[in-house]
């Protein structure tokens, strides 16, 4: 029997965000994200001024794009797309051009100085080919993140999805990012 | 988050790239018109290949040193991706200056060819082979040089004109203004050294011909940033904000200072005014020696600043909406 098509994608809550970063520091425990880099981050944006104020966060890493430019762009096929959407760096293939870091309209990748590649959100492979969540969604305490197979008609997502209004951000890139923000 | 990734290497990278193009343009232009079966101006010709191949080969040592494990840079060889203009240009580059070098060689007079291997240990029977003759190649050399050499200008543009990320960069202009700010800079240090060899002076109507090819290449260029500023404003917000970045930005005194006034403008009315006489008036081309001297010069630095300017501002421009941490 041929496996079904998986495509992964996450839906974030942004207004269940406390801002209190466990998503980040799960994220390089997990992966044991050099010191000075992030995978993920939280934008903070304050509007107005006391006693008309509001703060917003909102959680971000790679969207795991449908396009991904950082793909397209890599000279040598390191930046490449799984199947199932996850876009993984080739660590023996990279050779620390950093033209997918520039390419990227989300800002979603580092560069490791110390092994001269560049590194990126894995979605946590590592965990979701054994049927896990990625680190940030299971750790983070007032749920902002869930992390689905979109292609599964039953999966939690497609229902935020199919009930919910969503964004996603700069679409006009053309990049069709897979990060859905709730409205 | 958003950090500058390409830094002051790949600026002189893709100037030296480009300055190999124009030279080698230059060059093969010079060696194909002809005045009675004879190339007109053989003597520019031969400057321009013996210049030509070296700034190319310096400036991939520097993108080769830039990379984060530059030991991995045979890498860009094991795979040819069309859709990276990197890839593409890994390629172009390479088969350019190859291409460049085989020129030079063919431009060689038969004494330096002896004494260059001269210098090779006799022993070495097989690279003693290659002291031939191949100057009746020049013409066809410079023939198939013609378009790479035009690839190599057009790419150095398209390396960032098709990052679709950075609204800066991503126009349809960027290729071709990159192109002919490094034709034009190749005249240019073509007529530096011509005017500084002072064993073999230049003579007027290879200054002439020199000054004429920059005039044409620099008015060139002038007509594709005119529109790129003026097509900038009319676009997107996102362009709008992309060109703030000259137009009222950290850049805007580099842009119409040093790089718009000095480099391009201030080099054009000079040359203006050295063939405006010659051109209108019927008389004979001035051929000032400190003039071309300083058109030249402030050319170079101009097709420098150039890319200056694009490399960094580009970076800094984004679709994505400022958002960050909280001061």
């Amino acid at each position: 029997m041929a496996m079904k098509k998986k495509r992964y994608a996450l839906v974030i809550d942004s207004r269940k965000c406390l801002n209190c970063k466990a998503c980040v520091v799960a994220c390089k425990a997990e992966n044991k994200v050099p010191v000075g880099h992030f995978r993920n981050r939280i934008n903070e944006e304050r509007k107005g001024e006391y006693p008309t104020l509001s703060i917003n966060f909102e959680p971000e890493q790679c969207h795991h794009c449908d396009e991904p430019s950082c793909v397209r762009v890599c000279p040598t096929g390191a930046s490449w797309q799984r199947k199932d959407g996850i876009v993984l760096v080739n660590y023996d293939e990279c050779i620390g051009c950093r033209y997918c870091m520039i390419a990227c309209p989300y800002d979603a990748r580092y560069f490791n100085e110390e092994e001269g590649v560049v590194d990126k959100c894995t979605f946590c492979v590592q965990r979701v080919d054994k049927g896990e969540v990625p680190a940030c969604v299971e750790t983070c305490p007032s749920k902002v993140r869930v992390f689905g197979d979109l292609e599964d008609p039953k999966s939690r997502i497609r229902e935020l999805l199919a009930t919910r209004r969503y964004k996603v951000k700069e679409p006009q890139t053309g990049n069709g990012p897979q990060l859905y923000y709730l409205l | 988050m958003h950090e500058t990734n390409w830094g002051l290497l790949i600026v002189v990278y893709l100037f030296l790239g480009g300055l190999s193009a124009g030279l080698f343009f230059a060059s093969g232009l010079a060696n194909y018109l002809k005045v009675d079966d004879k190339p007109a101006y053989a003597r520019v010709a031969r400057m321009g290949a013996l210049l030509a191949p070296w700034p190319v080969a310096i400036g991939s040592g520097l993108l080769i040193l830039d990379l984060g494990n530059w030991y991995r840079f045979y890498k860009l060889f094991m795979h040819f991706r069309w859709e990276s203009p990197m890839s593409i240009g890994s390629w172009l580059l390479t088969a350019f200056t190859v291409i460049a070098f085989l020129y030079l060689y063919s431009w060689l007079k038969e004494d330096e060819r002896t004494w260059i291997f001269s210098k090779i240990p006799a022993s070495w029977k097989l690279i003693h082979r290659l002291n031939v003759d191949i100057s009746s190649w020049r013409e066809t050399l410079g023939m198939i040089g013609f378009p790479f050499s035009i690839g190599v200008g057009i790419y150095t543009g398209v390396l960032l004109g098709a990052v679709s990320s950075r609204p800066f960069w991503n126009t349809n202009l960027v290729a071709q203004m990159f192109l002919f700010s490094a034709l034009s800079s190749g005249a240019a240090a073509l007529l530096l050294a011509m005017v500084l060899d002072k064993k073999n002076p230049i003579e007027k109507h290879e200054t002439k011909f020199l000054v004429t090819l920059d005039v044409v290449f620099i008015s060139l260029e002038l007509f594709i940033i005119l529109p790129y500023l003026i097509h900038g404003e009319l676009s997107t917000q996102a362009v709008k904000q992309a060109l703030d970045l000259i137009l009222g930005g950290p850049f805007t005194f580099i842009f119409w200072g040093p790089f718009l006034f000095l480099g391009l403008l201030v080099p054009l009315a000079i040359e203006v005014y050295e063939l405006f006489p010659a051109i209108f008036k019927g008389r004979e081309f001035h051929g000032s020696r400190n003039l071309a001297l300083t058109a030249a010069s402030l050319v170079l630095i101009g097709g420098f600043l150039l890319r200056y300017i694009f490399v960094y501002a580009g970076q800094m421009s984004s679709f994505h909406s400022k958002m960050g941490l909280l001061q």
